[in-house]
């Protein structure tokens, strides 16, 4: 295919002859008083402004001659005047022209105007070029603006969507925003969620503790009963038998709830003064009878610079000792288990302490040293089977020690013995707080058998036990089964002492003791009761409960208790506080008249 | 006989136009959309990565830097620069196939040299950016595909009507077919969403009169399509469609723009030959 030109592709628009006519219009301009005609290739005859009248064979001729030559032509026009004929090949056509300027004869003025209408002719030529350059410089002038204008749009759209972006990081930190506070209020209904479970467990402890402790008080009180009465060796056996494993099995149990309260964070060290020989004495006298049994030696020495009386607590850390002792009683078969206070240091006004309980026993594999502080575990595996045991009792230790602030370790070695020991600071009892518990066994001293006392108790097994308890105690028993009944009883009777149980129905211990204080608090109610009329000092009560929680003992003083009793209810136990509180067995409490 | 609607139903159960064409011509037509947004897009065709770095990187943009990064290229090409890359990426796979009324490969020469010429006459002649005008004339002529893929014996029909001088092309296209190719290519478009001057454009290259004012992309469009035609990049034997009026006497006044334009053309398709050429 041929390159494509401006003619072929507007062949029907274009006038063939129209550069001619053009070209001889800026010729025309420059030359204004010439007269002139064009010959196109063709042999059209194109007129200018001022025609030139030349006879036709005369025309012929001189394009013919100019055709052939190389350079201008001399002829004659019609009316004598000389004219020039010359070959344009750009056009291409043969003009013919004729000015006035150019009539002169010599060769010179010849040269001159052949030259000067050279010149002449170039420049119109030229001038049609130069539309064709000015058209051509327009459109890149154009073609240079969009370019500017495409820059221009391209700064603006960079800046457009920087703005976007801007907006998008603004979007975007809003959302992350929102998340975070979205998260926020999630992790903290979660967190409120966790603390009602938390505090669920907690109830649901208590609430364990209480029906647990419920029927092991029955099991263990009867048990000791039955073994009391008339029975055959073997029969005697059984009971003895239900009773110990009821009394382990409470043991069992106080011990799961203890790890559970610790690790619940619920337990709480009190903070009263002790006697630490005593607790000792009291850990000892505990083994002395197995001991005796095994043929082992149980000693206990106390360094004479440790301050007798403590404050802190003095249950727990006996709940320790008896521990690390039953633990070196039970691994031992020959031997000593010596239990030791030693001074170790004094620091910040406080001395501390090293407690240690060591056996001859058959040690610990250096291995096994850790894992015996885990819950459930034994230095082997086998040893359950042998020795029994839960093995909670080390884990319990190891927290209750941690908490009165010091560390519980274990130097052991294998077929020589082990040493528990931990380091805890001892704070001096202040002199003037003088104990309850002495107090009470001042009290106690003097006790003596006798005296109402007014058992108020839901279940009729409790009511059984206790009532026989009391009686074998030397008391007079009267049985109310709720706080509203035992109200009804007041009355109409006196009573030395009531044992009042805590969870009730209808009426519970708590509000019924409530309500025995108002009573008291007003004569004119008081007139009313028999059992509170003739009285000089509060009636005294004491709760039985099967919640072992510190905040149950609370509860109970608060509510206006002046004892308090965990149930099962333990003999030796129900003998102590039955001896303190009867009111005319101690002297400071007796009635002057 | 088959509507327009018909056709391009047919057409689009056989064939879809690509993905990432009409993704591209809704970012450009969002004012929302950003150059991460088309990044995005043509990162997954590596052909479109290579063409659009290579046009980036031509004399054209005569850029001092080699630009390497897709969003740098996006950024330097435009977003209707980038759409019509994609769209004579997405097309070119449709002209394809030659028989001896109606050739293809002919008909994607005619669009190219018609879609060159729009685009010289756009920047030119009117001094308006040639982007719009250039997509116009790259597609206006689809409707021919679709009717030769949907009903190919018979726009054979049409042909030989028209070449036998039955009247106009689009009415030997209704006659054999049922619809005309601007139709066609118009509904096709719509369903593309180009912008609403290329549609109008597209719908109106056979009217024989003009449509708007004389620098409207219809306009342009329809001396390309004039110019093109004499030039023989048509693939379709027949008599040609007269200018309107208003566009030979535009023509007149504008005589040397028009020369330097047609003197001007063979180096503009070099150009646009070495951007879009295929690799194949």
């Amino acid at each position: 295919m041929t390159e494509p030109t401006f003619d072929t592709i507007f062949d029907d628009l274009v006038d063939a002859n129209a550069e001619l006519v053009s070209f001889l219009a800026s010729l025309d301009a420059l030359l204004p008083e010439a007269s002139m005609l064009l010959v196109s290739e063709a042999g059209v005859l194109i007129e200018g402004a001022s025609p030139l009248a030349v006879s036709l064979p005369v025309r012929d001729k001189l394009v013919r001659e100019a055709r052939a030559a190389d350079g201008f032509v001399i002829g004659k026009a019609d009316s004598g005047a000389r004219c020039h004929a010359i070959h344009l090949a750009k056009l291409p056509a043969v003009l013919i022209i004729s000015c006035p300027a150019a009539q002169g004869d010599d060769r010179k003025s010849e040269a001159a105007i052949t030259s000067l209408l050279r010149n002449t002719l170039e420049l119109a030529l030229y001038r049609q070029e130069r539309e064709m350059l000015v058209a051509d410089h327009e459109q890149s002038v154009r073609q240079i603006n969009i370019l500017q204008q495409q820059h221009g749009k391209l700064i603006e759209d960079n800046y457009r969507q920087y703005r976007l972006n801007q907006e998008r990081e603004k979007e975007y930190a809003r959302k992350l925003e929102s998340e975070i506070t979205k998260q926020t209020a999630e992790l903290r209904e979660a967190n409120a969620r966790l603390e009602e479970i938390s505090r669920l467990k907690s109830d649901f402890l208590a609430n364990m503790s209480h029906e647990l402790r419920t029927p092991m008080n029955a099991i263990i009180g009867f048990s000791e009963l039955l073994a009391e009465t008339a029975l055959a060796e073997e029969q005697r056996d059984y009971a003895k038998t239900i009773s110990k494993s009821a009394t382990s099995l409470l043991t069992l149990i106080n011990d799961i709830l203890d790890l559970a309260k610790i690790e619940a964070g619920k337990l709480e060290l009190e903070r009263l003064p002790f006697d630490l020989a005593e607790v000792l004495d009291n850990v000892v006298a505990m083994f002395t009878i197995p001991a005796k049994e095994k043929g082992v030696v149980v000693s206990c020495t106390i360094d004479s610079r440790i301050p007798k009386r403590i404050m802190g607590d003095g249950n727990r850390l006996r709940q320790v000792l008896v521990n690390l002792a039953g633990n070196a009683m039970k691994f031992t078969e020959k031997g000593t288990v010596d239990v030791r206070v030693s001074y170790e240091c004094e620091a910040a006004g406080r001395i501390v302490g090293r407690f240690s309980v060591h056996d001859s026993g058959i040690g610990i594999p250096a291995d096994r040293v850790e894992a015996i502080f885990e819950k459930f575990t034994q230095a082997d595996g086998s040893t359950t089977r042998k020795y029994g045991g839960t093995g909670l009792g080390l884990a319990i230790c190891l927290q209750l020690v941690e908490l009165m602030g010091g560390h519980l370790a274990v130097e052991s070695e294998l077929g020589k013995g082990s040493t528990f020991y931990f380091e805890i600071p001892l704070e001096e009892a202040p002199a003037e707080i003088i104990s309850l518990q002495e107090h009470k066994e001042a009290c106690r001293e003097k006790a003596a058998a006798g005296g109402r006392i007014l058992l108020v108790e839901d279940n009729a097994v409790n009511q059984r036990l206790a009532s026989i308890l009391i009686t074998r105690e030397g008391y007079e028993v009267d049985v109310a089964s709720d706080g509203a009944e035992a109200l009804e009883h007041l009355q109409h009777q006196t009573f030395d002492l009531v044992l009042m149980d805590v969870q009730m129905p209808n009426m519970d211990g708590m509000e019924a003791t409530r309500r025995i204080r108002k009573i008291e608090a007003d004569p004119a109610l008081r007139q009313n009761y028999v059992g509170l009329r003739a009285l000089n000092q509060p009636l005294a009560i004491i709760g039985l409960t099967a919640h072992a929680r510190q905040e149950d003992e609370r509860a109970c003083y608060e509510a206006g208790m002046n004892g308090f009793l965990t149930k099962p209810i333990v003999k030796a136990k129900l003998t102590t506080i039955l001896g303190e509180m009867m009111p005319r067995t101690c002297p400071e409490n007796h009635d002057p008249s | 006989m088959p509507s327009a609607k018909d056709i391009v139903r047919k057409f689009t159960e056989l064939k879809t136009l690509p993905h990432v064409a009409i993704k591209v011509t809704r970012l450009v037509n969002d004012d929302r959309s950003t150059m991460q947004d088309f990044e995005e897009i043509i990162k997954l065709d590596p052909v479109l990565v290579t063409r659009l770095l290579r046009l980036v990187n031509s004399p054209y943009f005569g850029l001092s830097q080699k630009v390497e990064s897709i969003s740098k290229a996006v950024v330097f090409a435009g977003m209707r620069q980038l759409r019509n890359l994609v769209a004579v990426e997405a097309l070119r796979g449709m002209f394809k196939g030659n028989n001896d009324e109606f050739s293809a490969q002919k008909l994607w020469l005619h669009s190219a040299t018609v879609a060159i010429l729009s685009g010289m006459i756009a920047k030119r002649i009117f001094g308006k950016d040639g982007e719009d005008v250039f997509l116009a004339g790259i597609i206006h002529d689809i409707g021919l595909i679709v009717e030769n893929q949907v009903a190919g014996e018979q726009l054979r029909e049409a042909c030989k009507a028209f070449r036998d001088g039955n009247g106009p092309l689009v009415e030997c296209e209704r006659n054999a077919i049922g619809a005309d190719h601007a139709e066609v290519g118009y509904l096709l478009a719509k369903d593309w969403g180009l912008p609403q001057e290329v549609l109008s454009s597209i719908k109106a290259h056979h009217l024989g009169k003009q449509v708007k004012s004389v620098s409207s992309t219809g306009s342009i469009l329809q001396l390309a399509e004039f110019m093109a035609g004499k030039m023989q990049y048509w693939p379709i034997a027949g008599p040609l469609e007269p200018l309107p009026p208003e566009l030979t006497e535009h023509v007149k006044e504008k005589m040397a723009d028009y020369k330097i334009i047609i003197r001007d053309l063979p180096g503009e398709m070099a150009k646009a030959k070495e951007l879009y050429e295929s690799d194949e």
